[in-house]
């Protein structure tokens, strides 16, 4: 019995405590081979992109990840950089890959009509 | 035999014992089972809740804690767990695991004696469905946030554990699941009309067994945790199927049973009496598919912004309307109907509140019709996603299954309408069965209770064919 009281609460502990602490250890390890960074897309009237701007490092791999928290298509695009996700629908996460090779400031901006003043949902990034 | 069949085909006393076979009662009186079911659905509880938090307010549609509660576990809990296998929800419910545990001092041991925690009685005056009835009404005011931003979501399931575990604390046993769970309530008005049961095998085997282990307790289980005598009682509605009566019953005496749909429906004993808090859960749930599927899957935008609050002022009318519908103008009309049919039976013995009440259950076949189609909306066209939230369920940009990148697809809408419209008519035809028979317990006299159902029906059909309406549009 006491044997079968402590396979329980090895299984307890392991549903709770060691499925958080997993969660966030393989996340961790997964997002050690980039640089991440993560972009919410809001159309302006909502708060626009954000960050709005943000600096990325020339030369190494880069992962960004779009998250649009609203209920209407986002599209992302950094054209100086030829990096484009075509469609993030509502509610969806989209990563993109890429590594940065020119330096300077480069506008991106939100591809999809999504609002009145979705010409005004742009940003700026630094690669330095 | 009873000659008493439903729909003149299956016998009412008609029971198929699945404990009848050894490994499932094995099985039940393990006591590993249910709490590996419990340990495996804290774990998905626990990922539901880190996408809760992580998804915060974004929108939930690619949210594993959305997707998983709203679509599967709602849809689940409505078009099976509850129509075919009453409370098994509870059976492996995760929210009460703290509490039990801190209380019994142990996960997998029977402990003997005084539990853990403050074991205070629950009120004499809150023994009944009117908190349940209450919370889960004012739960469903915060419905347009639950249901699409993922920290809401977490908000509600981590509240509802907590709680669970303090009243665990304060109260004994089980009284939050008794008498408090929002989810238990609904569960416990609608496993009336569930194809099974757990009931006692043999009378007498319970009547020369003077100590009442399923009550009290043993070595091998605890005594009832939902305060139930399992040796006598008579219907679904309290019977959190924790299975503790088949490990603490020496004589096997406990069976889960197949039982033709809704016989608890006809159950208005001394011991189990139909009560004025079950018939509101009646109107309550009724009341909450209509403004849910008005809200959700109808075509009002108007009242679908007043729900998710673009204004403080629509959404506190929407409050003050959804309040307002549910707890007055719906049992209103139905108190109309009563009173037409206290009248047309011209019976001075039958008050007009026990018509209110008893004729209420009538809803309940009708009731689960309806959010079987309701859940029949929302699993066609977004079942999908969770494929999806399956493969990424933190939208992290995972794939663990190779399902994360398929795109949203509904599923035979088109047939949609016509299934909820099928399952609304088949639903309403076990109101009029177990309908009729009531009126027959209510007014011996064959004439008078012809003339007491009849506005009863008028008003089972005047609903059906407003869902019908709203579902083939």
């Amino acid at each position: 019995m006491k044997k079968n009281e402590t396979i329980a609460v090895g299984l307890m502990i392991a549903a709770t405590i060691l499925t958080v602490i997993g969660i966030f250890a393989i996340e961790k390890f997964r997002l050690a081979k980039f640089y991440t960074l993560n972009l919410t897309a809001r159309a302006p009237e909502n708060g626009n992109w954000y960050p709005q701007e943000f600096t990325l490092p020339y030369g190494q791999k880069v992962n960004l990840r779009i998250r649009n928290i609203e209920t209407v298509t986002h599209g992302f695009a950094i054209p100086d950089l030829k990096v484009a996700v075509s469609e993030i629908k509502a509610g969806q996460v989209k990563s993109v890959q890429f590594t940065p090779d020119k330096k300077g400031t480069f506008p991106f901006m939100c591809t999809v009509w999504c609002s009145e003043n979705h010409m005004q949902m742009r940003g700026k990034i630094t690669v330095e | 035999m009873s000659k008493d069949k439903l729909f003149g085909l299956i016998d009412l006393d008609w029971r198929f014992e699945i404990t009848k076979f050894k490994p499932i009662r094995a099985l039940f009186k393990s006591r590993w089972f249910p709490l590996l079911l419990i340990i495996a659905n804290l774990f998905i509880f626990v990922v539901i809740l880190v996408a809760g938090l992580m998804g915060g307010y974004s929108a939930g549609n690619y949210n594993f804690g959305i997707m998983l509660v709203w679509i599967l576990w709602w849809v689940m809990l409505m078009l099976v767990l509850v129509p075919v296998f009453s409370r098994f929800w509870c059976t492996m419910c995760p929210f009460p695991v703290f509490s039990d545990w801190f209380q019994r001092g142990k996960l997998f041991g029977v402990r003997l004696g005084k539990l853990e925690g403050l074991n205070l009685r629950w009120p004499k005056k809150f023994r009944n469905m009117w908190i349940m009835n209450i919370g889960f009404l004012v739960t469903t005011f915060f419905s347009g946030f639950f249901t699409v931003r993922p920290l809401a979501t977490f908000i509600l399931l981590g509240g509802i554990i907590l709680l669970a575990f303090i009243i665990g604390l304060v109260f004994e046993k089980r009284n939050f699941c008794l008498y408090v769970c929002p989810v238990s309530g609904f569960q416990g008005l609608y496993s009336q009309f569930a194809a099974s049961e757990i009931r006692r095998i043999d009378p007498e085997v319970c009547a020369k067994h003077p100590v009442k282990t399923c009550f009290t307790g043993n070595e091998d289980g605890y005594g009832c945790p939902w305060m139930l005598t399992p040796f006598n009682f008579e219907k679904n509605t309290y019977c959190g199927m924790c299975l503790e009566c088949f490990k603490s019953c020496p004589h096997d005496n406990m069976a889960f049973n197949l039982r033709p749909p809704g016989v608890d429906l006809l159950i208005d004993t001394k011991k189990s009496p139909k009560g004025l808090d079950e018939a509101y859960k009646a109107f309550i749930m009724l009341g909450i598919a209509i403004m849910f599927y008005t809200a959700f899957q109808g075509p009002w935008g108007g009242f679908k912004d007043m729900v998710r609050a673009t204004t403080a002022k629509g959404y506190f009318t929407y409050v003050a309307m959804h309040a307002s519908f549910n707890l007055l103008i719906l049992p209103g009309i139905f108190l109309f109907f009563s009173w037409l049919s206290k009248l047309f039976s011209k019976s001075q013995e039958v008050t007009l509140k026990r018509i209110f009440i008893n004729f209420a259950y009538t809803l309940i076949p009708l009731g689960l019709g309806i959010w079987i189609g309701f859940s029949l909306g929302i699993i066609m066209p977004n079942g999908s996603y969770l494929l999806h939230i399956i493969s990424d369920p933190f939208a992290w940009g995972w794939n663990i299954f190779g399902t994360a990148n398929l795109p949203w697809t509904p599923v035979f809408t088109g047939l949609m309408g016509y299934l909820q419209g099928v399952t609304l008519i088949v639903f309403y035809l076990f109101s009029l069965n177990y309908g009729n028979r009531i009126a027959k317990q209510l007014f011996p006299d064959p004439d008078q209770a012809r003339r007491a159902w009849m506005p009863i029906l008028t008003f089972l059909t005047l609903i059906t064919f407003i869902f019908l309406w709203l579902f083939l549009g």
